[in-house]
């Protein structure tokens, strides 16, 4: 079915979302990585891909989500990111990261396919230095690393797995202009599909305008940066709210551009809306337009 | 996730979820899209990779400062400040602060990892009408890897009363 889809899609030009799951699928692990040094990231990364590849649900393609951190410059010409424990980690070492994670599933692969992203956040761009430049070659590289890890699995035989990229974009953590460079910088690489899955902070819960949301962002640049090029809203809902937040996005992108559809849902443990239930309620405000997938941190 | 149904090809297969409505992918993610149809479910290599050496690497408990990115969004938690350690197999991480929707709330976010059963959990302590919470005492160094995780951190409200963290026993008083 797959590949009579894959070839008429070929012949035909035409690429179009499914509209999607009535049911609420099983959540997939999602990782915070807390490293003491590139070497301790990379064994902690092929664990996880073993761990998710093991536990993997279903026999679907599944998105596998390590937060790296922060995206940084961290000297002229080497972009990375500063993890969760204040470990520096350069392209050259996540990608290192990325391939151990490729070699865990491969070594523990039981069903399905998977998607490895390579993620990062918007925390603190500006105040950590970066320029609105920066933060494009940011983006850009976060797409060609990623682009470099599909090929590593190509080149491995690992027929299962794809990567693509995402960011935890959240706008109190900083402006929108030097944010949309993340997306801006990926789409010009041009490899990766840019999952958002950060919030809509602050957004209005109901309507279709271009409102205010927190830190000088506004309805239209939550969408921009979830949907724009290569970016898919992958957005995380905790608490109802979320929900609402994000349906004013997609109504704001379809009043306007047309053809917003969610690529899933972000949930977590220890919030207010259990996992399922964020999805549910993401999916009851915007029927049809929520892709069965749901990545969840604590799960 | 993103089969990319065509709409024949539904109709082809019997129409399993005629009743969803078709939306075109935009055309700048499309090529992106496809790529991921032709994503197997079995490996043409059946050759094991070499796994990375796995010799634990500790962090010793740290304070974290707000130049270092918290996970958690400010939905959830208003961070004043962190702190966290790992010896190598289990990792636990708080974050102190405020509640996202009210911060007259004063809230602690936990964050554990378990590297070797592959497991991580979020657990948020609320402390009630206190005010923001800021982390003013806690285990430092590598000599505390372990026992700092079951360890207790004092934690400081608003109005400047401390309370005590217990991580062995998951308490706030």
């Amino acid at each position: 079915m797959r590949t009579l889809a894959f070839l008429f899609s070929l012949v035909a030009g035409l690429v179009v979302f499914p509209a999607v799951a009535a049911a609420t699928p099983s959540p997939v692990s999602a990782w915070y990585v807390y490293g003491s040094s590139p070497a301790a990231v990379a064994s902690y990364a092929y664990a996880r891909g073993c761990d998710f590849a093991e536990g993997q649900p279903g026999g679907g393609l599944r998105l596998m989500l390590l937060d790296f951190g922060a995206a940084r410059k961290l000297s002229a010409g080497t972009w990375g990111t500063i993890d969760f424990s204040s470990t520096t980690l350069s392209n050259t070492d996540i990608l290192a990261a990325l391939k151990a994670a490729a070699d865990g599933y491969h070594n523990c692969h039981v069903r399905g396919s998977v998607d490895i992203l390579y993620g990062n956040s918007n925390y603190h761009l500006s105040a950590s230095g970066m320029s609105t430049t920066d933060a494009w070659y940011a983006g850009y590289h976060q797409s060609e690393r990623s682009e470099d890890l599909f090929d590593y699995q190509a080149a491995k035989g690992y027929d299962s797995q794809t990567s693509d990229a995402a960011s935890d974009m959240e706008p109190s953590w900083d402006g929108p202009s030097i944010t949309k460079q993340l997306v801006n910088g990926d789409q010009a690489q041009g490899w990766a599909l840019y999952y958002d899955f950060g919030s809509a902070d602050g957004c209005p819960q109901s309507g279709s305008s271009d409102g205010p949301c927190n830190n000088g962002w506004h309805v239209s640049d939550v969408a921009y940066v979830s949907y724009h090029g290569l970016a898919m809203p992958l957005p995380e809902i905790y608490y109802s709210v979320n929900a609402r937040q994000w349906t004013v996005v997609r109504r704001w992108w379809n009043a306007n551009q047309g053809g917003y559809v969610f690529a899933g849902a972000t949930a977590t443990t220890g919030a207010g809306l259990a996992p399922g239930a964020a999805w549910n309620t993401l999916s009851s405000l915007n029927g049809g337009l929520v892709d069965s997938e749901l990545v969840c941190f604590g799960c | 996730m993103f089969r990319l149904l065509i709409a024949a090809c539904v109709l082809a297969a019997g129409g399993g979820i005629a009743a969803a409505a078709v939306v075109p992918a935009p055309q700048e993610k499309a090529a992106a899209l496809q790529r991921r149809v032709s994503v197997a479910t079995t490996d043409s290599s059946a050759e094991p990779a070499t796994p990375p050496g796995s010799v634990p690497q500790p962090i010793p408990a740290r304070m974290l400062g707000l130049d270092v990115p918290v996970p958690i969004p400010p939905s959830v938690l208003r961070v004043r400040n962190g702190w966290l350690v790992s010896d190598g197999r289990t990792l636990v991480a708080v974050y102190s602060g405020a509640a996202g929707k009210d911060p007259s709330v004063g809230r602690l976010v936990i964050v554990r990892q378990d590297l070797a059963a592959g497991r991580q959990t979020v657990r948020t302590i609320d402390a009630g009408p206190t005010g923001a919470l800021t982390i003013t005492s806690a285990p430092l160094g590598s000599a505390v890897e372990m026992s700092a995780q079951t360890g207790s951190l004092r934690v400081r409200t608003a109005g400047g009363r401390t309370l005590r963290l217990d991580l062995g026993a998951g308490t706030l008083t």
